[in-house]
């Protein structure tokens, strides 16, 4: 009898109700260190008659995705709190192993869908890391200007979508405003609005034309005023600095304890950006500051954040002014590395051969080599580890992914906060799942 | 059901069995380069230090596992690399140290980032949680043992992290299918008012929704 005609499901409905279990036995034999906190000041913990465990997402609109919050509650305050993550596992460290190292390129583009662009780089430098190849001046200029444009992209996203969670819609429509601006320039470099899928291995599809520079330049000349808009609204606005102020504080050590990056890590006051740190595409030739808060509590990720975006503005400026004059091949010149354009496809035989044979085999890096490859995403340190046996796809990969690792240090946050605080703390730490849950 | 045998590329092709040298690398970064600590290392720990790779500027020690905890415990107080990055799982399925565990570590004063490399062999799939050392480690431990099926001894939270607590598999694992085991996990109806189904390709065995989407035949047809 096969699977399908199975008409008893009883044993198969165990299945949630076991993980559920599981679940809250950890939520119930957790030590938090608030514990240790009412332990220490020698009273005992009052919560007879106020404890309650209650459970937020995974559908839930303030959790920006499917979380799951499990709390135990005493009274208002967040006692205790188990994160589920994994809703939206779709097992891609699986999928990347039966894909050729270009084929694979759109999986990154659905991880962190607010920044695909910053994805897309991240995967192309690792795979040209571990194969050793060589990526012309031109295109790691353009890449590097459309992944700022995604950090800002993504920054707005999280400024809009924060303020709704703490009840200000009209900034969430200002921002996407502006995002609608950035969707257009995405859409005229790239082709896509979303799923952009620009960077190839060796360089990228297609060359900027003029229209698209003179799209970037308008926005980049418009931005500064809207930004300052925003931070006239809402640096001296009492509610915003009210709800911000004092919550989820991460020390310095704690920061780095917990695994903290990007903005979190930077909120806390530890300068460490992957941009300095180890310098990727053209990062060590343009003069930009990493913006650093020492207090570490959400509104001093608030300031991180609203800073980045201007030096991204400024990142970019100098990569437009570089671009007008830097003329030169988008792709590297070698058809067992990168794809050949599209005029040798069609009108050469050679690359016909080359452009089948590098959609079939692709980039063979050579067999054993593993490296690590970092690259600062708005949210973090984005990393992939990627391990060849010599063939066209990947033995391996594992993907360092910021929101997963962030996400670890808000259970951390949670713990000691207000019911009400916990929608502004999970905007805070600006996770997406889809990046989280791999 | 027959065992199927791996893929393997069905055309020739010439590997590239050279690793590529390390200064040709054009994306090599000077982080990697640790030479002190490897110094350093291999004076202290000396014989459990099994092998250290180059690749591409990077630096991969390879240790022996039973003395993992205390040379992240020597990395971390005496070398400054206090931040965890990245730590994750390797099935290199052969038949000897058949997994990998890696540890990817941050020394944020000096810049600088190495690669701790464990085996862990198939008879016995316990090693040392490194959650004593770095909090870090906590929800990455849990990710291979739900991807690989590796315990980690003194970790105090092994839930799987991304599967269901009853999935009984470990995806990651090589032999582990593509397409899924059917049947493992059950899923949502297909129809509103549909049944569970156990099966994700449903459709492959011949089974078709109970109901389509059109709208239901009305008296007046």
């Amino acid at each position: 009898m096969s699977i399908i005609e199975k008409t008893d499901f009883k044993e198969a409905l165990t299945f949630w109700p076991r993980h559920n279990e599981a679940l809250y036995r950890r939520l119930e034999s957790k030590h938090a260190w608030l514990e240790d906190r009412h332990q220490g000041d020698g009273a005992p913990p009052d919560a007879l008659d106020n404890e309650m465990v209650l459970n937020i997402g995974p559908q839930h609109p303030a959790t920006h995705g499917v979380l799951r919050c499990a709390v135990e509650l005493d009274g208002e305050c967040i006692e205790k709190c188990v994160l589920d993550i994994g809703y939206l596992h779709r097992g891609v460290e699986k999928l990347a192993e039966s894909k050729t190292y270009q084929e694979f390129m759109p999986y990154t583009d659905r991880m962190d869908y607010l920044s695909p662009y910053s994805n897309n780089v991240a995967w192309c430098l690792a795979v040209e890391k571990v194969a050793g190849i060589d990526v012309p001046e031109r295109a790691q200029w353009i890449r590097m200007m459309m992944s700022e444009l995604a950090r800002i992209s993504a920054h707005l996203l999280w400024m809009g979508v924060g303020l709704m969670d703490a009840g200000a819609v009209s900034v969430f429509l200002w921002s996407f405003q502006m995002r609608e601006d950035l969707y257009s320039i995405f859409d005229h470099v790239t082709g896509a609005r979303l799923t952009v899928s620009h960077s190839r291995i060796g360089g990228v599809v297609s060359d900027l034309d003029d229209t698209g520079m003179d799209m970037i330049r308008d926005f980049v000349e418009r931005f500064p005023e809207v930004h300052a808009g925003w931070v006239k609204l809402l640096n001296r606005n009492r509610i915003w600095i009210d709800r911000n102020v004092d919550i989820g504080i991460l020390s310095k050590e704690d920061a780095i304890e917990l695994g903290m990056t990007g903005p979190n890590l930077r909120g806390s006051g530890i300068a460490h950006d992957i941009r300095r740190f180890e310098p990727y595409l053209k990062y060590d030739e343009v003069d930009f500051t990493i913006p650093i808060r020492e207090e570490g509590d959400a509104l001093a990720r608030y300031f991180v954040r609203m800073e980045e975006m201007m030096e991204s503005i400024k990142i970019i400026r100098q990569c437009l002014d570089k671009l007008e004059t830097l003329k030169g091949p988008i792709r590297t010149d070698n058809a067992k590395r990168a794809y050949p354009s599209k005029n040798e496809v069609y009108y050469s035989m050679e690359g016909l051969i080359h452009d089948f044979m590098y959609t079939d085999t692709g980039v063979t890096p050579p067999k054993g080599g593993a490296t690590y490859h970092a690259i600062e995403a708005p949210k973090g340190e984005l990393g992939f580890y990627v391990q060849s046996d010599g063939t066209g796809k990947p033995f391996r990969v594992k993907m360092n992914t910021p929101s997963f690792t962030n996400l670890q240090g808000l259970e951390h946050m949670l713990e000691g906060g207000l019911m009400g605080d916990m929608v502004i703390l999970i905007g805070t730490v600006d996770p997406v799942l889809g990046e989280a849950d791999k | 059901m027959s065992k199927k045998q791996p893929t393997t590329l069905s055309f020739l092709f010439t590997p590239a069995d050279s690793a590529a040298g390390e200064d040709s690398n054009p994306h090599a970064k000077t982080s990697t380069n640790v030479a002190g600590t490897l110094d350093a290392l291999s004076s202290r720990f000396g014989d459990a230090i099994e092998e250290v790779t180059a690749y591409a500027g990077e630096r991969t020690v390879r240790v022996d596992r039973a003395r993992i905890i205390e040379l992240l415990t020597f990395l971390k107080e005496d070398q400054g690399y206090t931040y965890l990055a990245d730590l994750g799982g390797i099935d290199r399925f052969t038949e000897d140290d058949r997994y990998e565990i890696m540890y990817n570590l941050v020394n944020m004063d000096k810049g600088k980032r190495i690669r701790i490399v464990i085996r862990v062999d198939e008879d016995q799939m316990v090693v040392p949680s490194a959650t004593g050392v770095y909090k870090a480690a906590n929800w990455n431990e849990r990710e291979v043992w739900d991807m690989f099926g590796i315990r980690f001894d003194g970790h105090n939270d092994l839930r799987r992290m991304f599967m269901p607590d009853d999935f009984e598999y470990h995806p990651l694992r090589k032999e582990f299918p593509l397409l899924g085991v059917p049947g493992s996990l059950p899923l949502p109806p297909q129809t509103p008012s549909g049944g569970l189904t156990l099966d994700p390709f449903a459709r492959a065995h011949g089974s078709v929704p109970p109901k389509s989407y059109d709208e239901p035949a009305g008296e007046d047809d």
